[in-house]
């Protein structure tokens, strides 16, 4: 008799088990769906392939990944006229406007995001869901600042002092943090998305050493010393200090009231894509807790699930480099790229900064 | 006989044809369309691309910048490479195959990996400015980035090998029995190169100028890395344009430009050494 109820446990226990997975995610759900994932590579793309592939696999899918940067994915949507050669895109803010004028994106059924509840409401539409964001920072190096006698900066004006000049690397426009920095030099120098002279003034006085156009770039200048100061995202400072460079942040000020410059990244589904539901699962599954810390931690962004947010904390570096405060995170500046004329920014910085 | 021969060049012609001059012409055609952004392009035929060029500063300053850099350093290229060349080409000794086996190799090693090679060498803790701050020549670290004598360098060190593979063909080709000769007669060595070595191998120099002068030209990975974004040559602002502005018709009249540019650079030197051996002649 105790062994018949031992038996009757068990398989009530594997029914249960059975039952609760099928809500979630069925074994075979998406046997022979190859997903293609239009990401980063590096960092970016080792974490996806180490947390969601393996689950994606179990459910019998494969996950492909299209390497680039969100510029070069969209130049290659806009060669195939939408025909994308990818499922799911990371989008960055500053794209947003121009996905607008394309339509190549299709419309997001939420409820097939149930991790959305990890966001705030603002994070996510029908269009885009959130998925992470970056705190624009003045990265330097506090030993080669105390030697040389300075204070440490608090916002980009600070980095024209004499004793930096050809010490500093800023973002160039050409990349993906390109049109976020310099608009928050723009707004610190006393302009707008409008009136952008005022920002190519202080840029010019500023005279950088280098316009980088991939974050890792600093790190690498930090390291070798050919840097004393960097306007990057505090990922990348934080990777500096995690590597042993003597480096600390600073949120600019950028105008009364507003401290801090925050770009902000999306994902959206291809209208082209076949895979849909497959699709929502890797959006689903990019928001969990533990994806959301991991790329915090390995590729320097920061997170929007709130969880995620909570467990930076106990991270030192993160602590010590990243603002943690939801209050002072959601005051930072965020651009309205609707206003940005991206043709006359270009056009601008071209004349302006370039030693043509 | 010769037909059949000539049978054998049809396929890769064909492909040839498709692959290169088809998408080429594709690009090129967009040119001549309005550009409108994010791959849109205008449905008449318009010259405008081709005049915002000609009439903006920057686009000509650019222009101006990617002959200057690219003349610079085939110039300093053939300079530094021909003494080496001349010095190979005339071992007797088995090592000059290993040599040249050294620089056949190096030209292929990709060029991002060399130019963060010339990064690390002249990065602030360096061994360039290393030595130079030791010797109390500098007083503070030099950098090459973002300045246009670091994209010399960068195309200098692009070509180097290529460059001497060419001038070595070309110095094997002049007889040693002739230098041997004008130094029986009492020619110095310094002569013999005046008026034996560097004469013989003139044509050479002109074929191997231009030919680097053509590679700095269409040269982006050099000119991208060490220009850090505040030097820019034509390839790059191509790429830039592709890339951030996604504007195609803009981007394929600065690569026909670039194109067409070079084309003709080749032919007036050709034609203008042409008329001054000619004049020579006339005048010897």
């Amino acid at each position: 008799m105790k062994k018949y109820k031992k038996s009757l446990a068990s398989l009530g226990l594997a029914f249960g088990f059975a039952f609760g997975f099928s809500s979630m995610a069925v074994a075979g759900q998406f046997d022979g769906v190859t997903l293609k994932v239009a990401t980063w590579g590096g960092s970016w793309k080792a974490n996806m392939e180490k947390i969601i592939v393996p689950k994606f696999e179990a459910l019998g899918g494969k996950i492909e990944f299209v390497t680039g940067s969100p510029a070069a994915n969209f130049a290659k949507l806009v060669a195939g006229r939408g025909r994308a050669p990818f499922d799911v895109m990371e989008v960055l803010d500053a794209q947003v406007g121009d996905f607008a004028q394309v339509d190549y994106l299709q419309p997001i059924n939420l409820d097939l995001i149930p991790n959305k509840v990890n966001l705030q409401p603002f994070q996510y539409n029908e269009t885009y869901v959130g998925s992470w964001n970056t705190q624009e920072t003045i990265c330097y190096n506090t030993e080669k600042f105390a030697e040389l006698g300075l204070a440490a900066p608090k916002t980009y004006a600070d980095l024209a002092a004499p004793a930096l000049q050809d010490k500093v690397s800023l973002p160039d426009i050409n990349s993906g943090a390109g049109l976020a920095n310099f608009g928050g030099v723009i707004y610190a120098a006393g302009g707008d998305e409008k009136n952008i002279q005022p920002g190519l003034d202080l840029m010019k006085k500023i005279n950088a050493t280098k316009f980088w156009t991939r974050g890792g770039e600093t790190k690498t200048q930090f390291e070798s010393g050919d840097i004393y100061a960097a306007v990057v995202h505090a990922g990348w400072c934080t990777r500096a200090a995690r590597a042993g460079s003597p480096v600390m942040t600073v949120h600019p000020e950028i105008k009364p009231g507003v401290k801090g410059l925050a770009k902000e990244g999306w994902l959206g589904i291809m209208k082209s894509s076949e895979n849909v539901e497959a699709a929502h699962w890797f959006i689903n599954e990019y928001l969990t807790t533990d994806f959301q810390y991991e790329y915090a931690i390995n590729s320097g962004v920061f997170p929007l699930n709130q969880d995620a947010i909570e467990k930076m904390k106990t991270d030192e570096i993160n602590a010590k480099l990243m603002e943690l405060d939801p209050g002072a995170i959601s005051s930072m500046l965020r651009l309205d790229y609707s206003k940005v004329d991206k043709t006359a920014w270009i056009d601008g910085w071209n004349k302006t900064l370039t030693t043509n | 006989m010769e037909n059949r021969w000539i049978a054998y060049l049809i396929p890769p012609f064909i492909v040839t044809l498709l692959l290169v001059a088809g998408s080429q012409f594709v690009f090129i055609q967009n040119s001549f369309y309005q550009d409108l952004g994010l791959g849109r392009t205008g449905t008449d035929l318009t010259l405008v691309n081709y005049l915002k060029f000609f009439t903006d500063s920057f686009y000509l300053k650019t222009f101006w910048i990617t002959i200057k850099v690219s003349a610079i350093a085939a110039l300093l290229t053939l300079f530094l490479g021909f003494p080496i060349a001349y010095v190979v080409a005339r071992m007797k000794s088995k090592l000059a195959m290993f040599l040249l086996a050294g620089i056949v190799v190096s030209t292929f090693v990709t060029i991002v990996i060399k130019v963060f090679g010339l990064i690390i060498i002249f990065s602030a803790d360096g061994v360039i400015n290393k030595t130079l701050l030791n010797l109390g020549l500098i007083e503070r670290a030099y950098s090459i980035i973002g300045t246009q004598e670091g994209v010399v360098i960068g195309l200098m060190h692009f070509t180097i090998g290529f460059s001497v593979l060419l001038l070595y063909s070309v110095v094997v080709t002049v007889p040693p029995s002739l230098e041997y000769a004008a130094q029986i007669h009492g020619a110095s060595r310094l002569r013999v190169y005046q008026r034996v070595i560097i004469p013989l191998c003139a044509p050479g120099f002109v074929v191997g100028g231009l030919m680097i002068f053509n590679m700095c030209m269409g040269a982006f990975t050099s000119a991208a890395l060490l220009g850090g974004g505040r030097v820019l040559t034509l390839p790059v602002l191509v790429q830039r344009t592709v890339m951030m502005e996604v504007k195609y018709s803009t981007a394929a009249s600065i690569a026909f430009v670039l194109l067409v540019s070079v084309i003709l650079i080749n032919l007036f030197s050709l034609i203008a050494i042409r008329r001054l051996r000619s004049a020579r002649l006339v005048v010897a």
